[in-house]
């Protein structure tokens, strides 16, 4: 266990020395302010169904944030090591593998819960100076970062995956992104499809993590995409696990 | 301290260590010697437990490679080939991250550090950041944090590799200072380095053990093949014909004539010293002689010999 600590603290001092981090958040926070101010204006226009929380999160500015993001924390997690060698003096010290995977993604998801932080004062700010309560709703609001946090847990997983298979950075954050996209428009394929039996259709949805927001945004909770993300992370990070013992002890 | 048997890594369809067996007592400095892909660092990472062997077994530090390597890994002090290292980290920041990773931390965690950093002389450099320092001083690093926890065997791979020489020889006293109080493998192809500093040498070649002894013994092994170089001005036919004709001399290498000189090596078999031989049929003949020298055979010699038994003068 305190191995686990001192091998997280490193993880995290090295995302948060880096300007990266800096350059990742300023990102975030433009992508985001974008549909914030724009959700902003919508409402001046007139009323509206949904919160100011729904419209920012469910806006196109939104996911293309939020999608681009997993790559750009996760592809040097482990690509970097191979790439350095520094896996090596790792792993021959008294670090266990779990400890090692472990430390590197609860650090990918401290940083990325740190990279909300800005969004979530425009939500705070907006509430204490405005005086239209029935804008910023608690349970969609609530709903909304729960379910960020735990589609986070989701992404990451397959960043850390993707970074496990390859030495090279680029192809790790290339091969994350293709598999989050198509996760991500799996989602659609309701959309295409008219004569998809409503069976399928509902199991499609069951994994679509646009729906997902749609109902969280709304102060809907909902157990299972809950249980879908975190077994899912579970289960990537066992194969990424898998994938790095792989890649030492193959024969 | 370590002790290997039969053990064998194969790449996909490759073999890069071929059952290997040897032994290494407490106390001793053994090099591991061989030329590149020899599997040397194969080995040391096998011996890590960085990479699994196909099949053998090894105990090192009297733990099992296999089922008890965190154990192992606690015991040992490892310094990879190319001493990987965290390039964003501060020297003093990176050897404090690595005490802690062996359960040092707090008072006796500064005390050893400093330690490390007098030993490997990074006094200096303590605050600098890895990343900027010269391929020397890296080095050093990776020596310090391979010492940090008071390992009983070191195991470095090419520890002097990209010196220049005054570094290699200050790295070679380091060594064989750790070595009085440490049991240490370490593999190179730089052959005086492992004369001076090991008491044993291990010799492999394309994943097979071609030697294991003391650097003088391999190289009384040798004593019999020594060569004589002569250069004489004669008709190199004729010289070379009658130089063949001395007792002992295995094999003679002519070199083209320049100016009517010309240059011979001589591989001669027995212990017999053929130098005055070699004068005697040059007076016969009235040949001038302009060197007359005997070589006995280095480490180097023996290297080439066991390595590359095709490849002659
Ligand atoms: N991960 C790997 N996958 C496939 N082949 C490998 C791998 N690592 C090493 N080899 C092969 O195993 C052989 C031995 O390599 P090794 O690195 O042990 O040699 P070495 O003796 O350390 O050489 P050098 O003196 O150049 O460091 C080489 O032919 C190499 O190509
Ligand atoms: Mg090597």
């Amino acid at each position: 266990m305190r191995v686990f600590f001192i091998l997280l603290r490193k993880e995290l001092r090295s995302y948060f020395f880096s300007p990266l981090a800096y350059v990742i958040m300023a990102f975030l926070m433009i992508l985001n302010g974008v549909p914030f101010v724009l959700s902003l204006i919508a409402m001046q226009a007139g009323e509206r169904q949904h919160s100011l929380v729904y419209f920012t999160f469910n806006s196109g500015w939104f996911w293309m944030a939020y999608l681009l993001l997993f790559p750009i924390i996760t592809m040097r997690l482990f690509s970097e090591e191979q790439k350095m060698g520094t896996i090596e003096s790792l792993l021959t010290a008294p670090v266990r593998s779990v400890q090692f995977v472990l430390a590197k993604y609860f650090a990918a998801f401290v940083f990325y819960c740190f990279l909300w932080l800005p969004s979530l004062a425009n939500f705070l700010v907006f509430e204490a100076i405005g005086d239209e309560a029935a804008s910023f709703s608690t349970g969609s609001f609530y709903g909304s970062y729960l379910l960020l946090v735990v589609m986070g847990c989701f992404y990451l997983a397959i960043g850390c995956l993707a970074s496990s298979m390859t030495s090279n950075q680029i192809l790790a954050s290339i091969i994350a992104f293709s598999i989050i996209l198509l996760h991500f428009i799996f989602g659609f394929v309701h959309f295409f499809s008219t004569r998809m039996p409503a069976e399928v259709m509902e199991r499609v949805t069951y994994t679509s993590s646009y729906e997902h927001m749609r109902i969280f945004s709304d102060g809907l909770l909902d157990s299972r995409p809950l249980v879908y993300y975190l077994t899912s992370a579970i289960l990537l990070l066992i194969a990424t696990h898998q994938v790095l013992e792989y890649r030492r002890w193959r024969v | 301290m370590i002790r290997v048997q039969n053990l064998t890594k194969r790449f996909l369809s490759h073999t890069a260590v071929d059952g290997i067996s040897f032994e290494v007592e407490e106390g001793e400095i053994v090099g591991f010697l061989g030329p590149n892909g020899a599997g040397k660092t194969t080995t040391l990472r096998i011996l890590t437990t960085f990479l699994s062997a196909t099949s053998g077994t090894a105990t090192v530090a009297g733990c099992d490679i296999f089922s008890q390597s965190l154990e192992l890994r606690r015991k040992i002090g490892y310094m990879p080939e190319n001493v990987p290292l965290y390039t964003d980290m501060r020297v003093k920041e990176y050897l404090r991250f690595r005490a802690a990773l062996h359960r040092i931390t707090g008072r006796p965690a500064r005390v050893k550090v400093g330690e490390v950093l007098d030993i490997c002389g990074l006094k200096d450099v303590r605050k600098k950041i890895i990343g900027t320092l010269s391929k020397g001083y890296r080095q050093r690093v990776g020596l310090a944090d391979a010492l940090i926890h008071n390992p009983e065997l070191l195991i470095l791979d090419e520890p002097t590799n990209g010196l220049d020489p005054n570094q290699i020889r200050q790295a070679r006293d380091l060594i064989k200072r750790l070595g009085e109080s440490h049991t240490i493998l370490l593999s190179t192809h730089i052959l005086p380095e492992v004369e001076m500093t090991c008491g044993r040498v291990i010799i492999i070649d394309q994943g097979r053990i071609r030697a294991s002894d003391t650097p003088a013994n391999l190289v009384g092994k040798l004593r019999t093949a020594r060569t004589v170089s002569v250069e004489l001005k004669a008709d190199a036919e004729t010289a070379a014909k009658a130089l063949t004709g001395i007792q002992g001399v295995r094999k003679l290498i002519r070199q083209d004539p320049v100016n009517g000189w010309t240059s011979f090596i001589l591989r001669v078999e027995s212990q017999a010293d053929i130098r005055e031989d070699v004068f005697n049929v040059a007076l016969e003949n009235r040949w001038p002689v302009r060197e007359l020298s005997q070589k006995t055979p280095s480490l180097e010699d023996v290297f080439v010999d066991l390595t590359q038994p095709v490849a002659e003068a």
